[in-house]
């Protein structure tokens, strides 16, 4: 005979009754101790809502301009957007939809609970007080924004300007873009919010910082840095005939010159011409694994040290560089490789900046309600990704690729100011008019100003972006 | 003496049970002027009807048992009651364009309990046709699978079309399962336990009677994978574990079992998509590539338990709208945010109370069939809402199971109905044959 069931009945009882005990002091972890926390998360709704029935810290430029504000409207207070520009930059605060942008990333700040402040954070969490907020400041300049705006006009693509000194963004311009208001508005969000997600062309996508392209001819100061690194000679001249393969076992894959050239090149000519077959042969002769170390110690593939969302890119799609065509496409920018207009832009301020490069921020400043900085942003330097010598060289070279004799960057002269600077054609998908790139900096002597600039399926490539180039740097200089 | 107590005037039966119920008309009636008061915007017409059409419901259920002179267990149905009535006070609360409807599930989730009163006669017949009730589930759980009848809704193959609307079926086959079982087992316990081969300490019955078994729980997690539904393969599990311990008293059994549920479930992860999102998002809710995408609804959800601190916002003041389709998986949440902890526990311990009535009819039940059974319907209510709530909460991963009689759903709220009938059946043999109230 089986022992009775009644014991069995009364210890799955038990068993049952200790999981409910278990379950409550779970649900006592979230309603009561984790409470206090969540209740300050600002991705809570709660607090976005809260927000309603008092300001949301102000967003401004470099010069106080306001960017993003509070307007006490007839139910609440309701944000509103001044720089349809910066749209993906300053983001927005949705009951409906959430946080982006520096809304996101500076959320604490935005309603007075900076990280810099914890006695802030500790009235508003046990005591119920709110702080008056203040205002997160950006390092981004208006008239640097509109004219960088302005350059691009409205063509698919991206500028970034940033000061190559300290890694702060002066101009982020990301096309096409939208109206954050319509975002806020409870009448009209989720119309545009579909509209945004359906869009081909991705507008809520800050290319800036998260498009992924590839370099084309830009990457060539990557192949130069590594080369001139290694001991390679930059006078020693190089045959090139159109087109190109080093032996026949390459089949009938060959690197093809955008001048169609044949004779001797050395660096600086590589540079001006931008000659594909020259920088191929540089890439043999160190080897792919020299330009993967180089492209890494550049920060490529890695995900930039930004305050906001930022993509990653990549080398190649293995990660390393593991055959000859593939080493020779990477010398020029073409193969795999896939960078952010920001990294482009951190690559060329690191040349500016003798070879030290700095870390990309979009804030500089949390201030409070009166006006006194809370926190300052400024993440410093990277570390030394070249000596300032091969720094220097290339700078020489990038100014020659400007306004050197027949050079292809000619668009980005500023009368007065020496521009050091590299276009770039890359060949996207096939059949597909390739992407125009301009990086460059200037003055070459002590840079003040990066600006890197990509044109979407820009039929003539580098040339169209050159003059963009020139017209945001003219602005940051004064000029 | 056993004369005297069976002559108890009509008159004077189920007072227990009435004067529950009054408190429990009381709180449906107080839970809908709190609502509706603090959402003017919703008041409608249904805000006075359904607490009304729901106490004249509970109260005919409750008249319809005294006139038979029904002499089961009394604090059972209001408790049901009290649930269900948390559930239409919460769906006015979340989802008022859906209230007419619950409350018309409420009422064929009466008839039902009403009709299971009363079919079968005899609740051994149920023991006899075992086989039949393991195809009918099995065919019932494989039905979402076949093209024209069967319905995909939000990833989960786990409906079927019926007329204008879609039915779970999943929800009748728990019952149908465990009905099996209990016959199944009252009959074989005795191989099952005192099996003459042993591992160690462990008993292994010879093959012919694990074969049944084990053979249910291989369709049932063959379905599962294909309809795609964890939380509906936890629950199917964790019945036959129970069941399997209930009979025969072999930790080892549900030791066993819940090693391999480990095991399965680690497989599942590793080879399928919608396992995969679960598990991070339980492990990882509040990761940047998370907490917008798949772990919004449960992220948003401990917002609103935060929110609800010891004694919660007060109904209708919280924000528990913004957790997407918040009337059917986080009900809980919704309820926490706005009366608290101490509202939490107190729904917790209602299903306390449930389980402790369930399994005391389960001990008082005079043979091996009822005994399990009843033990099997209580440990399903236990089991489904420790699930939920522990999904909710994010003790454990979130599976779309319902909170018993709360959760918005008809199939649910019907099947639930059946099952409380069910033990107040079980309960009803008990006093009959001791002659108890």
């Amino acid at each position: 005979m089986t022992a009775p069931i009644a014991a069995n009945i009364r210890s799955l009882t038990l068993t049952l009754a200790a999981a409910f005990l278990v379950t409550s002091v779970g649900v006592s972890y979230w309603t009561i101790i984790a409470a206090d926390e969540l209740a300050n998360d600002p991705f809570n709704p709660r607090l976005i809502a809260a927000s309603n029935d008092r300001p949301r810290g102000a967003i401004l430029d470099r010069n106080g301009a306001r960017l993003a504000t509070s307007e006490r409207g007839a139910s609440g207070f309701v944000r509103s957007y001044k720089d349809q520009s910066l749209a993906q930059v300053a983001g927005y605060a949705s009951l409906q939809f959430g946080l982006s942008g520096v809304e996101a990333a500076y959320a604490e700040s935005l309603i007075g609970q900076d990280r810099a402040d914890p006695i802030s954070i500790w009235r508003a969490r046990y005591l119920g007080e709110r702080q008056a907020v203040g205002s997160v400041v950006l390092a981004i300049d208006e008239k640097i924004q509109k004219a960088a705006a302005d350059a691009l006009g409205g063509r698919r693509g991206a500028i970034v300007a940033l000061d190559p000194r300290t890694g702060a963004i002066l101009a982020s311009v990301s096309v096409p873009s939208y109206d954050p208001n319509q975002i806020v508005d409870p009448q009209r969000q989720q119309t545009a919010m579909d509209r945004l997600n359906k869009a081909v062309d991705h507008p809520l996508l800050n290319r800036t910082a998260q498009g992924l392209y590839p370099p084309g001819s830009t990457f060539k100061v990557v192949t130069a840095s590594a080369a001139l690194e290694s001991g390679f000679d930059p006078t020693k001249k190089l045959r090139v005939d159109d087109p190109y393969q080093p032996d026949r076992s390459w089949g009938d894959y060959f690197v093809r010159s955008a001048s169609h050239a044949h004779g001797l090149f050395d660096m600086s000519v590589g540079f001006r011409l931008s000659e594909n077959i020259y920088f191929t042969q540089v890439a043999l002769q160190i080897g792919g694994g020299k330009l993967a170390e180089y492209a890494k110690r550049f920060g490529v593939g890695t995900t930039p040290k930004l305050d906001l969302p930022a993509a990653k890119g990549q080398l190649s799609d293995s990660g390393v560089i593991d055959r000859p065509t593939l080493a020779a496409d990477t010398s020029y920018g073409q193969g795999e490789l896939l960078v952010s207009p920001l990294q482009m832009a951190l690559i060329y301020a690191t040349i500016a900046n003798g070879g030290v490069m700095p870390t990309p921020h979009y804030a500089t400043e949390v201030r409070d309600a009166e006006g006194h900085v809370v926190r300052q942003i400024a993440p410093g330097a990277q570390g030394q990704v070249i000596s300032a010598n091969t720094a220097k060289a290339l700078t020489t070279m990038l100014v020659g690729a400007v306004a050197g004799p027949g050079a292809f960057a000619f668009g980005a002269k500023i009368p007065g100011v020496d521009v050091a600077g590299k276009t770039g054609t890359a060949e996207n998908r096939p059949g597909e008019a390739p992407h125009g790139w301009f990086v460059g900096f200037a003055p070459a002597q002590a840079p003040t100003v990066v600006v890197a600039v990509i044109v979407e399926n820009a039929s003539e490539g580098g040339v169209t972006a050159a003059p963009m180039g020139a017209q945001v740097m003219r602005v940051a200089l004064g000029k | 003496m056993i004369q005297a107590q069976v002559g108890v005037p009509v008159g004077r039966a189920r007072l227990t049970e009435l004067s529950l119920l009054v408190w429990v008309g009381v709180l449906a009636v107080l839970g809908f002027v709190a609502v509706v008061g603090a959402e003017t915007s919703s008041f409608g017409v249904a805000s006075i009807i359904v607490p009304a059409v729901f106490i004249v419901l509970a109260l005919s259920l409750h008249v319809f048992l005294a006139a038979r002179r029904f002499r089961g267990d009394q604090v059972l149905m209001p408790i049901a009651a009290v649930l269900t009535a948390v559930g239409l006070v919460q769906v006015q609360r979340l989802a008022s364009d859906l209230l007419l409807q619950q409350l018309s599930w409420t009422i064929i989730a009466g008839g039902a309990f009403a009709a299971t009163i009363l079919i079968p006669r005899d609740l051994t017949a149920l023991a006899r046709f075992k086989w039949t009730w393991a195809f009918l589930g099995v065919l019932l759980l494989v039905a979402p699978l076949f093209p024209v009848i069967g319905r995909e809704i939000n990833g989960a193959r786990i409906w079927i079309k019926v007329g204008p609307g879609s039915i779970e079926p999943w929800e009748a086959v728990k019952l149908l399962l465990v009905i099996f079982f209990a016959a199944y087992l009252e009959e074989y316990r005795e191989v099952l336990a005192h099996s003459p081969r042993r591992i160690g300490p462990f008993p292994v019955p010879p093959v012919p009677y694990l074969v049944p078994i084990v053979a249910m729980w291989g369709i049932a997690m063959l379905v599962m994978v294909f309809e795609k539904d964890i939380g509906a393969t936890a629950l199917f599990f964790g019945i036959f574990l129970a069941m399997l311990f209930l009979a025969t008293g072999e930790a080892f059994y549900a030791v066993l079992g819940l090693a391999l549920l480990l095991v399965g479930g680690f497989v599942a992860y590793q080879l399928f998509g919608h396992v995969q999102v679960r598990v991070d998002t339980w492990l990882r809710s509040f990761d940047e590539d998370l907490r917008f995408g798949a772990g919004y609804q449960l992220v948003q959800g401990l917002y609103a338990l935060a929110n609800g601190g010891l004694f919660g916002a007060g109904l209708g003041n919280g924000m528990p709208d913004r957790i997407p389709v918040v009337w059917s998986d986080f009900v809980f949440d919704a309820f926490a945010e706005e009366t608290g902890f101490a509202g939490a526990l107190a729904l917790l311990a209602l299903y306390l109370l449930f389980l402790y009535r369930g399994m005391l009819i389960a001990l008082r039940a005079p043979t091996t069939f009822l005994q399990l059974l009843a033990a099997g319907l209580s440990f399903i209510i236990a089991l489904q809402t420790l699930v939920i709530v522990g999904g909710n909460a994010r003790l454990i991963p979130l599976t779309g199971i319902t909170l018993p009689f709360v959760a918005y759903g008809g199939s649910s709220l019907v099947t639930n109905w059946m099952l409380v009938a069910l033990l107040l059946r079980v309960s009803e043999v008990s006093n009959r044959m001791r002659g108890g109230p």
